[in-house]
């Protein structure tokens, strides 16, 4: 680097032996340029034959003397200057290194220190399976006064009403000059009203700490939840079945809810309720094995948070209140329970080539095909006629006895109180059997539909569904042989794959879904069925080799559209809604998708072709071949 | 006073010849620093030459532009008007004074329509070639006396206070220490400073009174920034996750999780060399400050070359702001002073700074091609 300054000055001697013409040093450029001679002798080590150096010609002079004084001066001070500057460089390299390769920078402690502080209250948090909080409280003060203190009742009102300017001072003025000891005049004053109406200096008037429930997640879990009183009781869902265990201990009350599912079921119900012009709807989704309670929607909903501010019937619970006629969904149990029975097999059918007449009634099929039907073909057709004669062959007191076991003739033994009382016939004759098999003339809750369905695939054991996180899934009694889930769980499998089955709309692709549908008329106000006021829903299970959820949807009376040809069934309206949440919920819940054509996906859940009737075989086979195919 | 009479003279160069001159070793240290830049830009908006890097890219081409332009000017015309500048620059911090922009809450541009004017930054500039002048008319012996030095003085202190009520510590710092240096060179008696600074020290219970509020705070928090995490101290704190995230050997480019996700503010100005130091680590770091060293080398050699006292004095002045930028801004991002707004030169976006810097460049390089020219101490226009 030096180099090009010390040849350069070499390339220019003339300068350097220059004649001084006026004997006096005046040349700064000299000074400069020795200066530069200088320092790069210096860095030669030839300091001192360079200092030796006498200037040119005549003897020493003052002027001399002060020329040699800047001469060291300018150069100490350049090469200090220099210094500094490279110390403060190598001190800023020090520090990088420190900071970038040594140091271990941290946030600081007190973050963590702000959040670790526990708030005591005297209501616990209410929290997700995951620990996200659903419910708290909050510390708050109220305002009251004690008229018996007050000194001017008037002055007083209206010196408070510029605090609080939602009060009238009129109104206020008149309640605090009542003959009485004590008045409420506000609830849940913010600190700064507080602060305020402390600063107004009024004799007479106190505050109260209270506490009033905050739920930060809103509408979300509203009919989960429930809410609280002006006194912080609970009054409704869990805040009331839990009341006194949240009074009683600090440590938050854990749910099976996760919330994350829960927003995509409430989500996508209410796009549905939307989209088709519903009046309400419910939803769940349900934990195969350990009947924990996922995600649990009834719609329209409130906000606990002000729950007075939505109508009254906003509170209705659908999901675990409501009872509802279900329609074809029932099936499901209808056919594992005449094959638990052992009144037909897969390879048995019916004939369906009529309608049935029984007494006044006559029972027709949606979907006609008029002819003989194999058993899984009345499951993907939704036979009406099919599944009657299937129902009478097991007979009134089995099937009633299976409903008994599957528990749709009892109240949910559920952990908020709002549970609806199935109905069913007192007497129960053939003709209620050959309703019920296809889901008319009993009523249950959306929530009893879908723990039953639970209980046909995990094997065959009752499912009890439950609110609270389980650690263990408890084993229940059993309704049907392992055999019988496995067929159901091909049934449900084959309705999904099938181009002539109902639940294809609920397929998604690698969760190997499995589903039925469901669309029952509603009872009008003259007890007859009203053929446009519809209940259509859709159940549906995945993954079909092992389940792990089922995802239930009801539609009241949805409308159809254009895009469903003017349908509302639950086919049209419910399914496709059903894989939309499928599909959002199975990543969350950490299921791989598999490749549906896998040898082993397809083995699991292929069903043997009938035996008999031949002259169906073929095109069963064909049908078959073409719904793996189109998965 | 001495007259000077004639003197043999090396022949003035032709407009070629000292174009030839250049220093170009200079010319690429400047440029692979400016790379540098455009690198860390590039990846500040997440691998795109929008909105920064292009423009930075452009900036840096007229820059060099105008680098040239400012060192084949005669050093003569440069030393003429040098007060003429000065006066101008002084001028232009007063009217932005009375009618400036505000912006950042703080007053410090004059908008020309198309270009933000900085006056302060004309200033850094200006006052470099003013005290030039002023010393280099001084022989040693006035130097010694204090009436000389009350008209430099005042020089400084006039804009150094302009500015600091706009306010800008950080600029007013580095003109103070700038100047500072200038009259250290120059010769000014080691005493003085030690008075000036223990009359500094004394002043400080009155000034910080005058701080702002947002001053007084980054200063509270330079001394403990864990105080205040989220607040006035969540910057450094920040700065300081990211550079220790780097390690060794960083990242990798466009892969500084910290700076990219925008936990590290103003990533693409002051705190540039933050994002450099988290996806390059420690050894990238020490690169950009090896080539900042021997760029500081250069204008040390060059100014100690040169043969005119204002020549040196410029290569100085121009030598130390340069520094200065670049110390306080790495000392700054790694929290060992407070947190001022001074960017890294070559490397933060911003056309102001880089106008000033290529500039200065410009004059160091002058200090080079005119290193053999001669200025006589009472100056007069034939030299």
């Amino acid at each position: 680097m030096f180099g090009s300054f010390r040849t350069s000055r070499d390339a220019a001697p003339g300068h350097r032996r220059e004649p001084r013409l006026d004997g006096h040093f005046a040349d700064d450029g000299r000074t400069a340029r020795r200066h530069a001679a200088r320092r790069a002798g210096s860095e030669r080590g030839e300091t001192e034959e360079m200092r030796r150096e006498a200037p040119p010609s005549s003897g020493p002079t003052r002027a001399d003397g002060v020329f040699r004084q800047a001469i060291e001066t300018g150069r100490t001070r350049l090469l200090i200057t220099g210094a500094v500057m490279a110390l403060a460089f190598v001190a800023v390299s020090g520090r990088l290194v420190d900071v970038a390769a040594i140091a271990d920078p941290h946030e600081p402690r007190q973050l963590t220190a702000v959040r670790a502080q526990e708030v005591e209250t005297e209501r616990a948090a209410i929290v997700d399976r995951n620990g996200v909080l659903l419910a708290t409280s909050l510390g708050t003060v109220s305002l009251s006064a004690n008229p018996h203190k007050l000194l001017d009742p008037v002055e007083a009102a209206q010196k408070i009403a510029t605090v609080l300017p939602e009060l009238d001072p009129e109104r206020l003025a008149s309640r605090l000059s009542k003959e009485t000891g004590f008045v409420w005049i506000h609830r849940n004053l913010t600190p700064r009203q507080q602060e305020r109406v402390n600063r107004l200096g009024i004799p007479g008037v106190e505050f109260h700490k209270r506490e009033s429930r905050v739920y930060p997640q809103g509408r979300l879990l509203s009919h989960v939840l429930g809410y609280t009183d002006v006194d912080n009781k609970g009054i409704s869902g869990l805040e009331k079945s839990f009341d006194e265990r949240l009074r009683a201990r600090d440590e938050p009350l854990r749910l099976s809810i996760d919330v994350r599912m829960q927003h995509v079921l409430h989500e996508e119900l209410q796009g549905a309720i939307d989209q088709f012009s519903a009046i309400g709807g419910a939803g769940v989704v349900l934990d195969v094995k350990t009947g924990e309670v996922a995600a649990l929607v009834s719609l329209p909903d409130f906000d606990p948070n002000h729950p007075t501010a939505d109508p009254q019937e906003t509170r209705f619970n659908r999901a675990t209140l409501g009872v509802y006629e279900l329609g074809s969904t029932f099936k499901i149990f209808n056919t594992a329970m005449a094959l638990d029975a052992g009144t037909v097999s897969m390879a048995g059918g019916y004939d369906a080539s009529k309608p049935l007449r029984v007494a006044n009634y006559t029972i027709n099929d949606f979907h006609a095909e008029n002819r003989w039907l194999s058993v899984p073909e009345i499951f993907i057709h939704s036979s009406n006629i099919g599944s009657a004669k299937m129902a009478l062959e097991v007979g009134p007191a089995g099937q009633k006895a299976f409903m008994q076991r599957m528990g749709f003739l009892d109240r949910l033994d559920l952990e908020v109180g709002e549970t609806g009382t199935p109905q069913y016939p007192d007497i129960w004759r053939p003709i209620n059997t050959m309703t019920i098999s296809f889901g008319h003339g009993l009523s249950v809750t959306p929530l009893h539909l879908a723990s039953g369905v639970a209980s046909m695939l995990n094997g065959g054991t009752r499912v009890s569904p439950t609110l609270l996180k389980r650690d263990a899934a408890p084993v229940g009694a059993r309704v049907v042989s392992p055999d019988v889930s496995t067929a159901v769980r091909k049934l449900m499998r084959l309705n999904t794959i099938d181009p002539e089955g109902s639940g294809g709309n609920a397929n998604v692709p690698g969760y190997v879904v499995g589903g039925k549908t469901g669309t029952a008329e509603k009872i009008g106000a003259s007890g007859t069925y009203a053929r446009k006021a519809l209940i259509s829903s859709f159940v549906a299970a995945f993954p079909m080799t092992d389940p792990r959820y089922v995802v239930y949807a009801v539609l009241d009376e949805p409308k159809g559209t254009k895009e469903t040809l003017n349908y509302a069934t639950g086919g049209w309206v419910a399914a496709p809604m059903v894989g939309r949440v499928i599909e959002r919920i199975a990543p969350i819940a950490g299921i791989t998708p598999v490749d549906p054509q896998d040898p082993s996906v397809r083995l699991a859940l292929a069903i043997q072709p009938p035996m008999q009737e031949q002259k169906h075989l073929a095109s069963f086979e064909t049908r078959m071949a073409s719904a793996i195919q189109t998965d | 006073m001495r007259v000077r009479h004639g003197e043999l003279r090396a022949p003035e160069l032709t407009l070629g010849q000292k174009f030839w001159q250049v220093n170009w070793g200079l010319l690429l240290l400047v440029s692979a620093c400016a790379g540098v830049g455009l690198a860390m830009l590039f990846s500040a908006a997440n691998g795109d030459w929008d909105p920064w890097a292009s423009r930075h890219a452009v900036r840096f081409g007229m820059g060099v532009g105008i680098m040239l332009l400012v060192a084949l000017i005669d050093i003569r015309l440069w030393m003429r008007y040098a007060y003429l500048i000065y006066t101008i620059a002084l001028l232009l911090l007063l009217a932005v004074e009375v009618a400036g922009t505000i912006g950042m809450g703080a007053q410090r541009w004059i908008d020309l329509k198309f270009f933000q004017l900085q006056p302060s930054e004309v200033m850094k500039i200006a006052l470099v070639l003013a005290l030039a002048r002023y010393f280099h008319t001084l022989n040693f012996e006035d130097i010694g006396r204090v009436g000389y030095l009350l008209t430099p003085a005042l020089m400084v202190a006039a804009p150094v206070i302009l500015i600091l009520r706009q306010p800008d510590l950080g600029t007013a710092v580095m003109l103070a220490v700038g100047s500072a240096v200038l009259f250290f060179l120059a010769g000014v008696r080691l005493w003085k400073f030690i008075l000036v600074g223990l009359a500094a020290m004394g002043s400080v219970p009155i000034a910080w009174n005058f701080l702002h509020d947002y001053q007084k705070k980054r200063i509270l928090t330079f001394l403990d920034p864990e105080k205040d995490p989220l607040g006035s101290g969540y910057h450094i704190l920040q700065s300081k996750i990211a550079m220790g995230s780097g390690g060794m050997m960083g990242k990798g480019f466009i892969r500084g999780t910290q700076s990219h996700l925008n936990f590290l503010p103003e990533k693409q100005t002051d705190f540039i060399f933050t994002m450099l130091a988290e996806e390059f680590g420690l050894m990238g770091g020490l690169a950009l400050m090896a080539l900042y060293a021997l760029i500081m080398v250069y204008g040390f050699g060059i100014a100690v070359r040169a043969r005119s006292q204002f020549a040196r004095l410029v290569g100085m002045g121009v030598t130390t702001t340069f520094s200065l930028y670049v110390f306080i801004n790495i000392a700054m991002v790694m929290g060992v002073i407070p947190v001022v707004g001074v960017p890294l030169p070559l490397v933060s976006y911003g056309g102001t700074a880089m106008l000033t810097v290529m500039i200065g460049f410009g004059l160091l390089m002058n200090v080079y091609v005119h290193r053999d020219t001669r200025i006589g101490r009472r100056w007069s226009d034939h030299g």
